[in-house]
């Protein structure tokens, strides 16, 4: 297998393993928060805010991934 | 009929000679589009001159006679300025796209007075009524039209059929295919069969990113040797951040520029805007310190919304899909976010801060395990903010560009300038994270000022958003 043919199946393969992994995470995330605005909606704000900042944490390893396929796929 | 279809025809013929003009400018050449468009414009005014004279002179009443006469006056001297204005715009832009878009007022004034005509007989009620007819009409009409813009040479908007008759438009269909939707894309589809015709050109064009034409590609297009254009090409991001920071000062200007009690329209929603902000940054920073670093963090997400939206806008481009732009936005939030904590801390409270703050044996026998990795968590903050930033921006500009590319090419037969607008499903996605992305970037950079900042009570929390 030459080097183009193996980037060509590896960077879909690769960001498609990064997209499950944070979407793992992101599910997790999203299930905690919703349970916790459940149990005190009145705390709805901050537990909002924080989610929002670790699904973006979590979020970043796709978008690291992705941006790694950009930078990569003219070489294919 | 009167004053009030006149207005009415000025309407339309903006509209219609505004998207004619982009369609083009896009397709076609961009001169071209300018000329159509400009010629419009002349047009409009001599007619709306022309509206005057008549207006000043027909209006009875000998009262108003001196107002009626510098009208008069007025209109006169605007037609002959136009006359001078029509001459010099003869000399830049092509004649026939100018006398075309002098021509399409006149165009919607016999169309609309058709129209008039034709709804109000009798023998159109009739046809109406039964609506079957109506419809099979329209579809008749439809598909009249769909055979006039395939017979038209080089109506065609897909590069896509270029390869079909390549000899007969090779001009247009070159200035096409760079500036059709998403250039690289198509070009790979059909690279094999082409390579021979405008290999010339085409090399370099060939290296360029995918991606929607923006006004520095019209620009391109229009003076391919300018000296000025390599510059502007590669400063592209720039410029148009630049040129959003200034929008953004003009709309700050003005709204603040009388304000009221009782605001008005624009400074009700800038207010709302910045008291939204407010809250936002003193509720994570407390009263104490939120104020302080209010206007710094508001820029920030007010200047990143209006760069992640701004690509949004036709022939407009996302500056943060750059990862230039992203950067320096990041090396910014850093710098402060140091120097908040040296000023705040001191040098040797900033130092303590960096090696965990040992106070027992274990926690100093721990430094030098801890030192590299507050050290390395600093470093990663701005790279993790600007690609964080960048990837998102640019991976929805390219989702984008991807499916326009789709439409286009799902309709290649069909011969017409346009694709399906599938892109169009992805824009609510797209102002979606435009919003949360500049929000992100905003929390997280409040959140860094919040971990340098001194904090007594916040110690607990700290250790337990260092472990991320």
């Amino acid at each position: 297998m030459d080097f183009h043919a193996a980037l060509g199946i590896g960077l879909p393969i690769g960001i498609g393993i990064a997209a499950v992994g944070s979407g793992i995470g992101l599910g997790g995330i999203g299930n905690g928060a919703m349970q916790a605005i459940g149990r005190q909606p009145e705390a709805t704000g901050k537990i909002q805010l924080n989610m929002i900042i670790i699904a973006a944490l979590a979020e970043a390893l796709t978008i690291y991934a992705f941006v790694t396929m950009f930078l990569l796929s003219p070489k294919i | 009929m009167g004053l009030e279809f006149l207005a009415r025809i000025r309407r339309t013929t903006l509209w219609l000679s505004g998207i004619a003009a982009l369609v083009i400018a896009t397709y076609f050449a961009p001169l071209a589009g300018a000329g159509l468009a400009l010629g419009a414009l002349a047009s409009l005014a001599n007619l709306g001159l022309i509206e005057l004279l008549v207006v000043s002179i027909t209006t009875p009443g000998s009262k108003a006679s001196a107002q009626a006469r510098a009208r008069a006056a007025l209109a006169l001297g605007g037609m002959i300025t136009f006359f001078a204005l029509g001459a010099l715009l003869l000399k830049f832009l092509p004649a026939m796209w100018l006398m075309i878009g002098f021509g399409v007022p006149f165009l919607v004034m016999l169309m609309k007075a058709v129209a008039l005509l034709l709804i109000e007989s009798g023998w159109w009620a009739k046809f109406t009524a039964r609506p079957w007819r109506a419809a099979l009409a329209v579809l008749a009409v439809a598909f009249a039209m769909w055979l006039a813009l395939g017979a038209l040479p080089g109506a065609g908007g897909a590069s896509a059929q270029r390869s079909a008759k390549p000899a007969a438009h090779q001009p247009a269909a070159n200035q096409m295919a760079a500036s059709a939707k998403a250039p690289d894309a198509a070009e790979k589809v059909e690279a094999g069969g082409d390579k021979g015709e405008a290999a010339g050109e085409k090399g370099e064009k060939k290296e360029k990113e995918p991606g929607f034409p923006t006004v520095i590609t019209l620009l391109e297009q229009a003076q391919p040797h300018a000296a000025w254009l390599p510059f502007v090409v590669h400063y592209e991001a720039l410029l148009f951040s630049l040129f959003i920071a200034g929008l953004i000062c003009l709309l700050a200007f003005f709204a603040s520029r009388e304000a009221k009690m009782i605001p008005g329209n624009l400074q009700n929603a800038v207010e709302a805007l910045v008291e939204a902000l407010h809250d936002f940054v003193v509720g994570i920073l407390g009263p104490k310190y939120g104020p302080r670093y209010l206007p710094f963090l508001g820029t920030l997400f007010i200047y990143i919304l209006a760069m992640n939206l701004f690509g949004l806008i036709p022939f407009m481009h996302s500056p943060t899909a750059s990862l230039n732009v992203t950067v320096a936005l990041a090396l910014t939030v850093f710098v402060y976010v140091q120097y908040t904590g040296i000023r705040g801390l001191g040098i040797v409270g900033y130092l303590d801060h960096l090696i965990g703050s040992p106070r027992d044996v274990i926690s100093w026998l721990l430094v030098p395990l801890m030192l590299p990795i507050h050290v390395l968590g600093e470093l990663a903050k701005p790279i993790s903010l600007s690609c964080r930033l960048f990837g998102n921006v640019f991976g929805e500009d390219m989702l984008l560009v991807a499916f326009a590319t789709l439409g286009i090419l799902t309709l290649p037969i069909a011969k017409l300038p346009f694709g399906l607008p599938l892109h169009l499903l992805f824009v609510p996605l797209a102002l979606l994270s435009s919003v949360l992305q500049a929000l992100v970037f905003t929390v997280l950079s409040t959140v860094y000022f919040l971990l340098m900042l001194p904090h007594d009570e916040h110690g607990d929390e700290e250790k337990a958003q260092h472990a991320h």
